[in-house]
């Protein structure tokens, strides 16, 4: 239903009565336009009439994304708080929003919002927490860190802006999601979401700002559920993360409590994805970007990285065993091999052979000798699935380019008993793949010469 | 009661089965005179969902067996229930706290028994629940314990499997994507020239699949005699392959909460009663004699006569010899292991089938959760299907102690709270009809008692439906309907 894939557009034949009833949803659709215009050339943006037309025309076309403008500031000039609006204005970004924050000091640590700390619904967080932490200004009192504090009466009306500015926040991010489902693709919606996120960082405590955080992530697993390859879930699923790894936990006030990696548990998910299906460019990318990180936070030695990526390549052709035409695997394969092809003065130099910095490898002490039985396992085996799948093309690209990356490695005398080889793939793919034939006599012409 | 008879129906159904439900349903906007009655005092009759009361007077109405001599048997025989002394104290709760479904076919997601009740709209009073996986029972060699086997039935199934080696992984997908593609011009030649041979042979001979794998195979068709050919288990597998995660990751196949077919029967008689049609359970119509040109009229038990243009009931005897044994045993334990929620996203299964290997034909068993709402929670309800013969009922009651056995590791005699057993025509396949007068009259054949839901049973519903509908049938329009006011408001937050 989310998902395009593999549905074919169909082209329908209206009646007139359908003509007719599109006819009118397009009149109705071109008032509320007029409407809201009307409204912006007079900038009457605190108009609640204006916040209202926006609703309503979101709801049939969120793709409009003046319109989401025009709501952000309506809020800005009405419902949020002078606070939380001009931090908006100062468009504070996750990671610096913080800083900016004026709240006490103790507020952080404060175990008042006690909705904090329970864990957060499962698509999000319910509208009844923005009551509880109403009642924190009753509870304040008690609160040590707030006995001596001259400005009393401010401090109260600031939990009291913060309380509601939460709810507003809620209240926006549930208007939201019935969008998100319906038009999961739709840049201007995650978009809008992820402004309120880090909204919340700037306002709210550290913990409670977590919640929407960590509510913000289950979101998006039911929406990677629903579409496995949505690239703005998986996309959005990263700023997600790296805003919650740069959250500290709350824990009981405990301010020692550091921010958790979430490698791990992220590296961990792209392996359940792809077991749901392999073809999944969007994980498989997602776990190569992984791989260093993680790597680097286990603090694995040389050993280490040999054998996570044996372990890696082995994953890939476990899945290329069944699936030698999915190129989302060869990719993976491809980044694997690149590791090992790659020269290994690249990263002294820092800059890699494409011209980009090279960013650290997996093992990036491998002896060339090591490298070499690398490639020639992994050719092997590719070799090995020609036995079963003959005719799968995406083989034949594959042995030629780690073929040529085998000779580009140098110091080598086994290549030109390959020539042969490599020549009777080129011939079988300009037989498979007759639409790249300049391409294919490109090559042969290259590894001639 | 009296007006009964003087309305003049345009169709009495005869029977609340599964069939005669989805007619009800088919008919429910025509604005057509329907009066529906059951014998029974509950819906779904063959198809029902039955406490243990029912239960035992179900047994008790089809306890008779069948001499050889006779010629015309009854669908239902040889019931029998059955319960240790001490069931109650064992955990046995009260008669209504079990729902044992006559009917417990699982429903492939591809099914246009799904798509109608979609289109119909009758779908939204139904909660389905996702079938899981689907086993194999290795019974215990060279000292090992008997266990339960996953049969990988996707591309991310084989990929995941531990058990496979590399190159055995390579001949099963070239099976799968064959058996994927299998009615194009490009695949058909490989096999048309054995459809009607054996499917086992024919995955020696052309796809070198090694004995654990063909058993796999086989065990997928769910093919009763364990004999599937060519042609029907290729569709059979292709179905179950087409269906995997067509309505979400890691489910190839949907079952109805609260009793399987019967919810869906009680769904579709509903439907009925909204769009009009008069429902009178405990009700049995006998036929009457009638005159050349005349309608027929039928009998009801108080002695009202009501006259019909078309009748519609089903087939309650048969010439069918063939039979299937079912028993139905509550099961002290929830066996948790089976209902595993194996990639990420997908729902909790609430039912698992298990293939178990028996001569001369293989025992199906089925095992729901007590999330289906059929029994207690920590308990289970297993359904065991296999071809009747004179000793089946003893060797379900075997397979039902080695399944648990191989599920719970520890031996357990006894696992059984309760069972029912009966045995089921395989029947005719094909409705019949005859004129009472000026009145066509249609029967329903048994329902198929196979594991899987066969759209096949569908068939005769729409032959009945067009019989009915007459002249104003038009094709485009059968099961399709608009939601009824209220329904959809859920639907409708956007004004």
């Amino acid at each position: 239903m989310a998902s395009t894939h593999g549905i074919a557009r169909t082209n329908r034949s209206r009646t007139d009565e359908q003509r007719q009833q599109d006819l009118d949803r397009i009149q109705k659709y071109r008032d509320l336009d007029d409407q809201i215009q009307l409204h912006v050339k007079q900038s009457n943006y605190s108009d609640p009439t204006l916040f209202h037309l926006t609703t309503k025309i979101l709801r049939l076309n969120p793709e409009y994304y003046t319109i989401w403008n025009v709501r952000r500031r309506c809020l800005i000039s009405g419902s949020l708080s002078k606070r939380s609006a001009g931090l908006w204005r100062s468009k504070a970004s996750p990671s610096t929003s913080r800083s900016v924050t004026t709240k006490p000091s103790c507020a952080a640590s404060s175990p008042s919002p006690s909705a904090a700390t329970r864990p957060a619904p499962a698509t999000s967080p319910s509208p009844k927490k923005a009551g509880e932490s109403g009642t924190i200004p009753d509870e304040e009192e008690a609160d040590p860190c707030n006995a001596g504090k001259e400005e009393e009466k401010d401090g109260d009306d600031e939990e009291a802006d913060i309380a509601a500015d939460t709810s507003l926040v809620q209240s926006e991010l549930a208007f939201t999601i019935p969008l998100l489902i319906e038009f999961p693709k739709c840049y201007w919606v995650w978009g809008y979401r992820s402004f309120f996120l880090s909204l919340c960082d700037a306002i709210l405590p550290a913990g409670a700002a977590r919640d929407f955080w960590a509510a913000e992530l289950a979101l998006d697993s039911k929406m990677l559920t629903k579409d496995r390859r949505n690239f703005h879930a998986w996309s959005y699923r990263r700023f997600i993360v790296s805003a919650l790894e740069s959250t500290t936990t709350k824990n009981d006030g405990d301010e020692s409590a550091k921010a958790k990696s979430m490698t791990e548990s992220e590296f961990a998910y792209t392996y359940s994805m792809i077991k749901v299906d392999l073809s999944n460019f969007s994980a498989w990318h997602n776990r190569s970007n992984l791989a260093l990180r993680l790597l680097d936070e286990r603090g694995a030695d040389d050993a280490a990285r040999k054998k996570f990526l044996d372990q890696e390549l082995e994953l890939a052709r476990e899945g290329l065993n069944v699936g030698p035409e999915d190129q989302s695997l060869w990719y993976y394969h491809q980044f694997l091999m690149d590791q090992i092809t790659t020269t290994v003065g690249a990263s002294s130099k820092g800059v890699g052979e494409n011209g980009k910095e090279a960013k650290g490898l997996i093992a990036p002490n491998l002896s060339l000798a090591d490298r070499r039985d690398f490639v020639d396992r992994e050719v092997a085996e590719i070799k090995d699935l020609l036995e079963d799948y003959a005719d799968a093309k995406l083989i034949y690209e594959a042995l030629l380019e780690y073929g040529i990356a085998y000779r580009a490695m140098g110091e080598s005398d086994a290549d030109t008993a390959n020539q042969d080889e490599m020549m009777a793939w080129l011939a079988k793919l300009k037989e498979l793949d007759p639409l790249r034939r300049g391409r294919w006599d490109d090559l042969e012409k290259s590894l001639q010469a | 009661m009296e007006s009964l008879g003087e309305e003049p129906w345009d169709v009495v159904i005869c029977g609340t089965g599964l069939q005669q439900s989805l007619l009800a349903l088919a008919l429910s906007r025509s604005k057509k005179r329907i009066l529906h009655t059951d014998p029974n005092y509950y819906y779904g009759q063959y198809e029902a969902a039955l406490t243990l009361q029912e239960a035992e007077s179900f047994a008790a109405k089809h306890a008779g067996g069948s001499s050889e001599a006779e010629k015309k048997r009854s669908v239902v025989r040889n019931a029998a229930v059955w319960k240790p002394d001490d069931a109650e104290a064992q955990g046995l709760k009260f008669p209504r706290a079990y729902s044992l479904a006559l009917a417990p076919q699982i429903i492939h997601t591809k099914s246009k028994l799904l798509s109608s009740l979609v289109s119909s709209r009758a779908y939204r009073q139904v909660e389905f629940l996702a079938v899981g996986s689907f086993f194999v029972y290795e019974p215990a060699k060279d000292g090992s314990d008997p266990k339960l086997s996953r049969i990988p039935s996707s591309r991310e199934d084989v990929f995941s499997s531990q058990s496979i080696p590399a190159r055995s992984k390579r001949s099963l997908m070239k099976f799968l994507k064959f058996v994927l593609d299998f009615e194009s011009d490009d695949q058909k030649p490989l096999w048309e020239a054995h459809a009607d041979a054996s499917l086992t042979d024919f995955l020696t001979a052309q796809f070198k699949l090694e004995d654990d794998l063909k058993r796999y195979v086989v065990a997928l068709t769910m093919a009763l005699d364990g004999k599937a050919s060519v042609r029907s288990g290729l569709a059979a597998i292709n179905r179950h392959l087409t269906s995997m995660g067509m309505f979400g990751p890691g489910f190839c196949a949907v079952y109805p909460k609260w009793g399987g077919l019967s919810e869906i029967a009680q769904v579709a008689c509903r439907a009925g009663a909204v769009g009009g049609g008069i429902y009178m359970l405990d009700t049995s119509a006998t036929m009457k004699p009638s005159g050349e040109n005349e309608k027929a009229s039928l009998e009801l038990p108080n002695g009202i006569t009501v006259q019909a243009d078309s009748v519609i009931s089903g087939q309650e005897t048969t010439a069918s010899v063939q039979a299937i044994s079912r028993l139905i045993a509550v099961v002290k334990s929830p066996l948790n292991s089976l209902f595993q929620v194996l990639v990420e996203g997908a729902p909790t299964p609430a039912v698992a089938v298990v293939a178990l290997p028996s001569t001369p034909s293989p025992i199906y068993a089925v095992i729901h959760s007590s999330d289906t709402g059929e029994c207690p929670v920590g308990q289970c309800v297993v359904y065991l299907t296999t071809l009747a013969t004179a000793g089946s009922k003893h060797e379900l009651e075997q397979a039902l102690v080695m399944l648990v056995y191989a599920v719970e590791g520890e031996d357990s005699t006894s696992p059984c709270l309760y069972q029912l057993y009966y045995e089921q025509a395989l029947g005719d396949r094909q409705s019949t009809t005859e004129n009472h007068g000026t009145t066509p009259a249609l029967s329903f054949p048994p329902l198929s008692a196979t594991i899987a839901f066969e759209d096949s049973d569908l068939e005769a519903v729409k032959t009945a439906w067009s019989l009915v509908s007459g002249d104003e049938s038009d094709e485009d329009t059968y099961l399709v309907f608009e939601d009824r006011e209220g329904a959809d408001a859920e639907d409708e937050v956007y004004e």
